[in-house]
């Protein structure tokens, strides 16, 4: 008696899955017959930091990424993405193992995210024995894709030493060659945007009235480091902070009265999202370089701006326009490639022409990593809240800046 | 000259450090010298106080926010305090381990709640009207906030070394740090001494916490940054007293100040260089055994 019921069930199961197929099938042969790119499934881990110093970083990421997604259908490049989120956490220890994860229990195709440098380093080894593709959304280190290049690891971000090189040349095209203060933190990115800026800023003509690096991590007050830059006769001062350290310094900055007899400049970080509008009013007439700011005046830039803040009643960032940019560069890699192997997309981001739909500008790889131009802002007050203006803007420029 | 006047600016600007980091870590000085229990749930408190200072007293706060950011977070450190105190009574014949583990456990779940609560961004509030500008001070511009805070931890140096010096309470205390089964012996319940001097020490950290937002803000890690210097500062000090706490407070705004304006090579190093040449020289710290 029991098998005769099971058989019923099972006929009815085939009947109804029968039915939901062919059902399926038809409405998906109309809409594939239109844009004719029905490829299949892709899963994408999105690695982004969920606690720690870099959290308000992995919301702008997600926030990117929902929106590309929600705007086109689900589907990139012709493949219905499923996301799996990894949390990289603030050090290589959490990131590392969160892109082991990703890897080898979540089987995920194709990785995107990785704000730290340190995890983006920490995973190479390993993403490159599996030969899948990272797209890395944030980090800085100029050795990703310099000294430490993989096939499998290409960026939509920025270099350390471009985004402070674009501010050294742009000060030295501004004839202010005299006598540049430059503070950056005691860490591999600090030293790396130093050098950039001072490289690009001496060989323009300019001099260097000092530097010094304040520990990284464990400096709450700058008052020695801003008695120095004072004693120094400094006529200008260039800093690269990013976070907690660029609310202090910036804040600190104005209250020591320096902010209005030495003006201060910076990598883009210093006034970047959150912080700005911790920052408020001390940051005003600050000048930074960046790849971004929201402000821009790009047809592409105003429709994902207005697109971002209904979504998320938020003001996009630079790392939010760095995830949306990873996955349009996807979307065009999977469409060329038809297929979600490293090899095959590595090959397909080597041959992408110039993006010329991103909210930045348009902007092409050089290597495994963006050629793009530069804008120098200011910050102003805009209504009640700060926003970074755009003042000038550089010719485009590749890894070393 | 120039190099004078820069250091003048630092030698004054280690003073207001060092009187915001003493009221910081006096609680944890006395709580720890006279019940024997390490509180490592100190910090966190601390930023109970600045999230209180930032959310009650606002951004660009006037003085009656600010006072009554200052009075909410009194409370709340209070409230703590005592709560950490029935927390630890269990506890207190077990070893340092297991009082660290709990106050530890305490600290992360603190520090979750307010991450939650307040999210992970930075926060950062003015110093309330009056307070805000800079004072010329050696022909150098100085924030006028800093040089109150030297007002305010001079006030409470004082209030301080008079309570334990001059009165009733501080008398118990005293005894308490020196031999505290004499003291019970004497009909004086410890855990009611406990529990106020836990209180008090918590409120005194919760309204650091207020007074530290101009400077350092509120954000998730703070507490922890805060916490190491308030051990530093006890080791080097000594524990269970007031001047102990005051001097090692002073030292460490010296080193955090002048000590980085002068070797800024070695700032990384100055800090824990110094508590290792405190734990060599003096083991029990400057002013063990001295109760004062």
């Amino acid at each position: 008696m029991s098998g005769m019921v099971i058989t019923r069930r099972r006929l009815l199961g085939m009947f109804g899955a029968t039915a939901a197929l062919s059902a399926c099938g038809s409405s998906l042969g109309g809409g594939s017959s239109s844009d004719g790119g029905e490829q299949g499934a892709v899963k994408v881990g999105l690695v982004i930091p969920q606690a720690g110093v870099y959290a308000p970083l992995g919301v702008d990421m997600k926030r990117a990424w929902d929106l590309w997604l929600d705007r086109h259908g689900g589907k990139v490049g012709g493949f219905t993405v499923t996301t799996v989120v990894g949390d990289e956490g603030e050090t290589p220890q959490t990131g590392v193992a969160a892109v082991q994860r990703l890897l080898q229990s979540d089987d995920c195709d194709v990785l995107v995210g990785i704000v730290s440098s340190a995890t983006a380093l920490g995973v190479r080894d390993l993403v490159t024995e599996s030969k899948k593709l990272l797209l890395i959304a944030n980090a800085g280190a100029n050795d990703i894709t310099g000294t430490a290049i993989s096939p499998y690891l290409w960026r939509t971000s920025f270099t350390n030493g471009q985004v402070a090189a674009a501010m050294g040349r742009h000060l030295a095209e501004q004839g202010g060659t005299d006598g540049v203060f430059v503070i950056a933190p005691d860490y591999a990115a600090g030293a790396e945007a130093s050098a950039g800026f001072q490289d690009a800023f001496t060989s323009g003509g300019g001099t260097i009235a000092g530097a010094v690096k304040p520990p990284f991590g464990t400096t709450q007050d700058y008052q020695p480091f801003l008695s120095q830059i004072r004693s120094s006769g400094a006529k200008a001062t260039f800093c690269f902070f990013a976070g907690a350290e660029a609310v202090a310094f910036v804040k600190q900055y104005r209250q020591f009265g320096l902010a209005d007899s030495v003006p201060l400049y910076g990598s883009g970080f210093l006034t970047e999202g959150g912080v700005l509008s911790a920052q408020g009013a001390a940051a005003v007439g600050i000048q930074t370089s960046l790849h971004y700011t929201s402000e821009l005046d790009n047809e592409h830039n105003k429709e994902f701006v207005a697109a971002y803040q209904k979504a998320h009643d938020a003001v996009p960032t630079v790392y939010s326009v760095q995830t949306w940019d990873a996955a349009g560069v996807l979307d065009r890699a999977l469409r060329s490639a038809k297929a979600t192997d490293g090899d095959a997309l590595s090959t397909a981001l080597g041959k992408l022409g110039p993006i010329d739909d991103s909210p930045r500008g348009e902007w092409s790889f050089d290597g495994q990593t963006p050629k793009q131009k530069f804008y120098i802002r200011e910050v102003e007050q805009k209504g009640d809240g700060f926003v970074n203006s755009v003042i000038a803007e550089t010719d485009a420029v590749g890894q070393d800046g | 000259m120039a190099w004078l006047d820069a250091n003048l600016v630092s030698v004054l600007n280690g003073v207001a450090i060092g009187c915001l980091l003493f009221i910081l870590a006096i609680g944890l000085s006395l709580v720890f010298g006279m019940m024997d229990v390490l509180n490592l749930a100190h910090g966190a408190v601390f930023l109970v106080g600045a999230y209180a200072g930032w959310v009650v007293g606002g951004t660009d706060p006037s003085w009656g926010t600010f006072l009554l950011a200052l009075a909410v977070a009194l409370g709340i450190g209070l409230l703590v305090g005592g709560g950490m105190s029935l927390l630890t009574e269990p506890l207190r014949d077990r070893s340092h381990l297991d009082q660290a583990l709990l106050t530890l456990g305490i600290a992360l779940i603190v520090a979750e709640l307010l991450s939650m609560a307040f999210g992970n961004d930075v926060q950062a509030a003015d110093a309330p009207p009056g307070l805000d500008g800079t004072v010329s001070l050696f022909g150098n511009a100085y924030p006028t906030y800093r040089l109150a805070l030297i007002g305010v931890g001079a006030v409470f140096a004082v209030g301080l070394w008079l309570l334990m010096s001059r009165t009733m309470i501080g008398s118990v205390i005293r005894a308490t740090v020196a031999d505290r089964d004499m003291v019970s012996a004497i009909g004086i319940a410890q855990h009611r001494v406990k529990l106020a001097v836990f209180g008090a020490g918590s409120a005194l950290a919760a309204a650091a916490g207020v007074l530290g937002v101009p400077i350092y803000g509120a954000r998730p890690g703070l507490d922890s940054t805060v916490l190491i210097l308030a051990l530093v500062v006890v080791v080097i000090g000594g524990l269970g007293s007031v001047r102990g706490a005051l001097v090692g407070a002073l030292v460490i705004g010296q080193i955090e100040s002048l000590g980085r304006a002068v070797l800024a090579d070695a700032a990384s190093f100055l800090l824990f260089g110094a508590l290792a040449l405190v734990l060599v020289l003096r083991p029990r710290g400057l002013f063990a055994g001295a109760v004062r």
